[in-house]
């Protein structure tokens, strides 16, 4: 609505600023600032010093102390690698897939135990089994699993007929990626039950049964009834999950190494590769200081969301 | 170098000049120089049987020498030691030695951490950057440099422990060697063998005591292996980061004339990069034969390390690997655990087992001169910022020993120093495990890797690299070649 001349606008009610809002918590930031101290001294430091070493050069012939300064190359280096790109494309294509399964076979399990049945306590307890086992357990039983000669999956599947020979799971760079991923979701997809089946169970039942009452049906009591109240508990399951999944180390580096020919490599083992394989330490701190950016977008949309409503409770 | 040290050096030549005149003599070398040069005619599985036993050593007398036995001190060490999947015998050669040490130095306190292979690069890298490093680590032999270059180790070799150099491999003093300067002493020392399945063999309608001769021959057999019993005929390894890799693949670079640089050559400067010549390319051609044209060996060489080998080798599904010779040591121990059918299976290809030599290519027969290194950190790198080194010295000094070297690769491995060789316990060795004289006769054939701090990059990230961009068929074996020349290259241009 245009305001005409001479009116006066309202004027918004101002609150106090940063410095009065901190005063006026101050009790609460006392509480923090130990953690905050223990934060800055064991995650503040150690990011600076990436940060510092992204500029430096640090070839295997050279102690720390002699690493040769090269501004943003190492930067500009990594950004033009063809190799980059594909592990870029790899760690895009391991995060989405991931989070999606993951999430949508988490979601199913939780609508699945919501229910009152026969045995449902044992078979939640059985469907976290895959969260509980050491993620170094389960990959190497995943890997002699998969094994493309002596595999027990190839092996049934021939014994069944589908295939004449054993299928290729882990040698293939077609298949590889795939193949990691089905292990990442059968190790996730618990965590998404856990949390989606928390969710479920704020739902409030009244709702349900006035909804009902009104002829609505199954579907549309899910869409309209239960979705929009999972809608903060799933937009932090997936986060949470994409963020795990752009951490991932365990399964691709002990069941394949990002290889074969590189076809699993993903943006931290490519880090890992280059830090403690190839002792590039300069180059694999750039590579880590643009992952940290990523993680610090989603990081903040994260917190956005957790903490929506909490400054006006503050208040 | 203090009078003291000096002094000891003094004693121990001359005390060790006899000893070393009879360990030269025992191997068939003569010089006015008194170096050791092996000669390989006469290195032979009878020749190392002909040495057993010639020689009596004392190691507290001799160590007594370097550190007096009632020495007060400190020693902190780190080792890729025995673990679980390994033969119970190696487990209690390693007891033995520590209860042997304390026991003639009973006032030198350890503190010894016993590291995975797969961890204690890494957990060695990090602690020399935060200066919490041990005093003394036995490395794998590709590792020492690294450090040497970076100016993390003592200048130490055999002499500060009373042998001489002699007394051990020139490969493996090459590879305690940067830039002139020794920076350490030879543990253990090994090679491979060719190990094939008798059995199989004759399947295949081969002679099954005749391993192929040539590389060339190799893959023909592996071919026919494959063709006439369906079974899997030699045991590649492909995968990235894992050591198995080079120590299989580089003796075929080398014998066809290649290699990563020029170390297969006598006189190596490692400043030519021999990854792409004909020698090389010959080597990947053999493997892209093998995996791609004549599907001969295992699909999962990708992902496998040669433990991934042994399942289907004990089962008689697979025809030849190169292997230590504990490997022999080892299917005994899966036959023994083996149950029902699988036993008689297992027992079978354990008595079918057989040992050769690693074929030969168009230019030489070779295998990966192996082993490990005792390496002493400087003050300013190690937990507490100081060195014992007479109390280092003192473990220095018996781990070297002709006697604890021996016993201390008793299964896996050959003892670093020479005289070892000589005395009653390595007879007792060749008498107790098969195969040993023959992988032991390839010890002449031995190739180091090349002694440069980016060597490690070089054999498991590039190398395996190369292998699984031919074998993938994401490159052909030309730009497989051309791509990891270009990383050697980029490598040792310092970038």
């Amino acid at each position: 609505m245009a305001t005409a001349i001479g009116e006066t606008r309202p004027t918004a009610r101002r609150g106090p600023g940063l410095a009065g809002r901190i005063y006026k918590h101050r009790t609460d930031y006392l509480y923090i600032l130990p953690a905050l101290i223990v934060m800055f001294v064991v995650i503040g430091y150690p990011v600076y010093y990436v940060v510092e070493l992204s500029f430096f050069k640090t070839p295997p012939s050279l102690a720390m102390s002699e690493k040769i300064f090269v501004g943003v190359d190492n930067y500009s280096r990594i950004l033009q690698a063809k190799s980059f790109h594909e592990v870029t494309m790899n760690t895009v294509v391991w995060t989405v897939f991931s989070t999606l399964f993951a999430f949508i076979l988490g979601f199913g399990a939780a609508l699945a135990l919501d229910r009152a049945f026969f045995l449902r306590g044992p078979l939640r307890g059985a469907l976290l089994i895959p969260f509980v086992i050491s993620a170094v357990a389960g990959s190497f039983v995943w890997r002699w699993m998969y094994n493309s000669d002596i595999g027990v999956i190839g092996a049934f599947l021939v014994e069944l007929g589908i295939t004449d020979r054993p299928l290729n799971f882990l040698d293939n760079t077609q298949t590889v990626l795939a193949s990691l991923i089905v292990v990442n979701v059968w190790r996730e997809f618990p965590f998404a039950m856990i949390m989606m089946l928390a969710g479920l169970q704020t739902v409030p039942d009244e709702l349900h049964r006035a909804a009902k009452m009104d002829g609505a049906s199954v579907i549309q009591r899910f869409f309209h009834v239960t979705m929009p109240h999972l809608k903060s508990v799933t937009l932090i399951t997936v986060l949470l999950l994409t963020v795990n999944n752009l951490n991932s180390f365990i399964i691709p580096w002990i069941m394949t190494g990002g290889g074969p020919a590189n076809a699993s490599d993903i943006w931290i083992t490519a880090i890992y590769q280059l830090a403690f394989g190839r002792v590039r330490f300069g180059i694999a701190s750039a590579y880590s200081v643009i992952l940290f950016l990523v993680m610090m977008v989603l990081g903040y949309y994260y917190v956005r969301i957790m903490t929506r409503g909490d400054e006006r409770r503050a208040e | 170098m203090t009078a003291q040290d000096q002094r000891v050096r003094k004693l121990r030549r001359t005390s060790t000049a006899f000893v070393a005149l009879v360990a030269a003599g025992a191997i068939g070398m003569s010089s006015a120089m008194a170096q050791t040069t092996i000669d390989r005619s006469k290195w032979s599985p009878d020749y190392v049987r002909e040495i057993a036993g010639t020689l009596e050593v004392d190691t507290a007398k001799e160590c007594a020498e370097v550190t007096p036995l009632d020495y007060e001190g400190k020693v902190t060490f780190w080792y890729v030691g025995p673990t679980e999947a390994e033969p119970d015998l190696h487990k209690q050669m390693d007891q033995e030695f520590w209860d042997a040490f304390k026991e003639t130095y009973p006032n030198i306190e350890l503190t010894v951490q016993n590291i995975n292979y797969n961890q204690m690069l890494d957990k060695l890298r990090t602690a020399s950057l935060g200066r919490a490093a041990p005093m003394l680590a036995r490395m794998p032999i590709l590792w020492g440099v690294e450090f040497a270059a970076k100016g993390f180790l003592q200048e130490m070799g055999p002499e500060d422990v009373g042998y001489t150099v002699d007394e051990f491999w020139p490969g493996a003093m090459k590879s305690v060697t940067w830039e002139g300067t020794t920076y350490g002493i030879p543990t253990n020392n090994e090679t491979m063998a060719l190990i094939w399945n008798s059995e199989l063999f004759k399947e295949a309608g081969l002679d099954p005591e005749s391993p192929p001769a040539t590389w060339d021959q190799l893959v023909e057999y592996s071919n026919t292996i494959k063709q006439e019993t369906g079974k899997s005929g030699y045991g590649l390894v492909a995968r990235v980061n894992a050591g198995n890799t080079p120590f299989r693949f580089m003796p075929v670079m080398w014998a066809e004339g290649g290699g990563a640089l020029d170390e297969a050559e006598d006189n190596p400067t490692y400043e030519d990069v021999y990854i792409g010549n004909a020698g090389s390319k010959k080597a990947l051609q053999h493997a892209y034969d093998m995996y791609v044209r004549d599907k001969s060996v295992p699909v999962s060489a990708l992902t496998n390390t040669q433990t991934e080998n042994q399942d289907p080798f004990i089962a008689g599904q697979l025809a030849m690997v190169i292997a230590h010779p504990a490997e022999y040591a080892t299917m005994l121990d899966r036959a023994r655990k083996a149950t029902g059918s699988d036993k008689e299976i297992a027992q079978k290809v354990v008595d079918n087992m057989r040992y050769g030599l690693i074929p030969e290519g168009d230019v030489r027969r070779s295998v990966v001169f192996g082993g490990s290194n005792i390496h002493m950190f400087k003050d300013d790198f190690v937990d507490g910022g100081e060195v014992d080194r007479q109390a280092a010295l003192a473990l220095v000094c018996f781990m070297t020993s002709p006697e604890w070297s021996t016993k201390l690769s008793w299964v896996i491995s050959n003892p670093g120093n020479l005289r070892g060789f000589a005395t009653k316990w390595n007879k007792e060795r060749l008498d107790s495990i098969k195969f040993l004289d023959v992988a032991t006769s390839m010890l002449p054939y031995g190739v180091p890797f090349p002694v440069i701090p980016e060597s490690t990059e070089i054999m498991n990230i590039i190398v395996p690299g190369m292998l699984q961009n031919a074998l993938t068929e994401k490159m052909t074996v030309d730009e497989a070649l051309a791509d990891a020349d270009d990383k050697v290259k980029e490598l040792r241009s310092g970038l």
